[in-house]
């Protein structure tokens, strides 16, 4: 697990405990679907002292960020800041010839390519991966080391789930951490690759 | 007072089999991995006993629960345990319709919903819980308001597909308290209790 050592490229999010990031019809305007913002609670002490200020302060402190484009778009491009200016790689199916992504946002149609460069950009920090289909991307292409989910104590019924069903066979993990916040249960899983 | 308790063992992508479960194949392709956090298993109960304590505490508080509600289908695949799933204690089964040939002296189905059900189960355990297993239960629980306690034993592997432990649940959010939380080598064990 020599690939660990360096900088890891860790997904962030939010998940009730059946399995959705989003309330059910996210889109513009309603960008964590309705109700959705039920699983943000957390963050409502991201500036505090305790476990949930520590993960937000550490998701800060990521070197790049990697988002899918439909996550990227609903975020509004994050104005081409997500934090510190650090670059923000997009995955995506198509670039669109003459879509030039704003600040340090860069469009990339190939998974490896972009984590590649996401890694040397964030250099000795992690990189910060975000939105459920540059997870799955991510996870497929076996360029996902880390996972910290923030689980929250809800059943939302409906709404975007994290995890598709998907043929992939076991991907075995491995828990590294848990830090109890109000609100979130913040587990991190270290994703172990096949050899 | 009697608690409705649903122990189910669930893969961080929610799935509590693999694809393709039937009878020849309970757990679905590669769903065992979701087991490994109970013993190597055997005819006794007790060969099912985890090794490490924190597993014991759950694996214990289960087998001393004073009933058991569990889905028809689990039922079915289980063979109802042979009629006794542990310590001889009454198995109730929510059903459309009962099988005309119940072999089984401790399994009692129950036709007239799953409150009724529910009731049953508790009247029969007395001061103990009532332990639940089985996804469509579950659900059906959840929707009446039935189900007081979620222990999950949150295993740390993504299986892809599956069954899903949570599907079809009402859009109203439902609120859970996380009460305890046992952390073993296998396994993350989430007690929540059901907000009302």
């Amino acid at each position: 697990m020599t690939e660990s050592m360096t900088a890891p490229i860790r997904l962030y999010m939010s998940m009730s405990l059946d399995g959705f990031i989003a309330g059910p019809d996210d889109r513009e305007g309603q960008e964590l679907g309705r109700d959705g913002g039920r699983l943000f609670n957390w963050l409502d002490d991201r500036m505090s002292p305790g476990p949930n200020g520590q993960v937000f302060g550490e998701l800060m402190a990521t070197g790049a960020v990697i988002s899918g484009r439909r996550t990227f778009e609903l975020a509004g491009r994050w104005d081409g800041d997500h934090h510190g200016g650090v670059p923000i790689h997009v995955l995506t199916h198509h670039a669109g010839e003459g879509d030039v992504p704003p600040g340090s946002a860069k469009f990339y149609t190939d998974v490896v390519a972009c984590a590649t460069e996401a890694r040397a950009a964030a250099g000795d920090r992690a990189v910060m991966a975000h939105g459920a289909g540059a997870a799955q991307a991510l996870l497929q292409a076996g360029q996902l080391d880390e996972l910290e989910i923030h689980l929250v104590p809800v059943l939302l019924g409906i709404g975007r789930p994290l995890f598709e069903t998907k043929d992939t066979g076991h991907i075995e993990l491995q828990l590294i951490r848990r830090l109890q916040g109000r609100d979130a249960t913040h587990l991190r899983y270290r994703v172990r690759h096949h050899a | 007072m009697s608690r409705v308790i649903l122990y189910m063992a669930m893969s961080l992508d929610g799935f509590i089999t693999g694809p393709g479960d039937d009878k020849e194949n309970p757990a679905g392709v590669g769903g065992m991995r979701l087991m490994e956090w109970l013993g190597g298993g055997g005819p006794e109960v007790a060969d099912w006993r985890p090794g490490d304590p924190q597993s014991q505490i759950v694996f214990d508080e289960l087998m001393s629960t004073g009933a058991v509600v569990t889905g028809r289908r689990t039922g079915d695949f289980a063979g109802y345990w042979g009629g006794d799933h542990h310590g001889g204690v009454p198995i109730f089964v929510p059903a459309h319709t009962a099988p005309a040939d119940n072999r089984y002296e401790r399994v009692h189905f129950v036709t007239e919903g799953i409150e009724s059900c529910v009731a049953q189960a508790k009247a029969a355990a007395g001061d103990r819980d009532v332990l639940l297993h089985g996804a469509y239960t579950a659900q059906q629980c959840l929707k009446a308001g039935v189900l007081d306690v979620l222990e999950i034993q949150l295993m740390p592997v993504l299986l892809g597909q599956g069954r899903l432990l949570f599907e079809g649940l009402p859009a109203d959010h439902i609120e859970l308290d996380l009460v305890r939380t046992l952390e073993a080598p296998k396994v993350l064990h989430l007690r929540y209790e059901v907000r009302r």
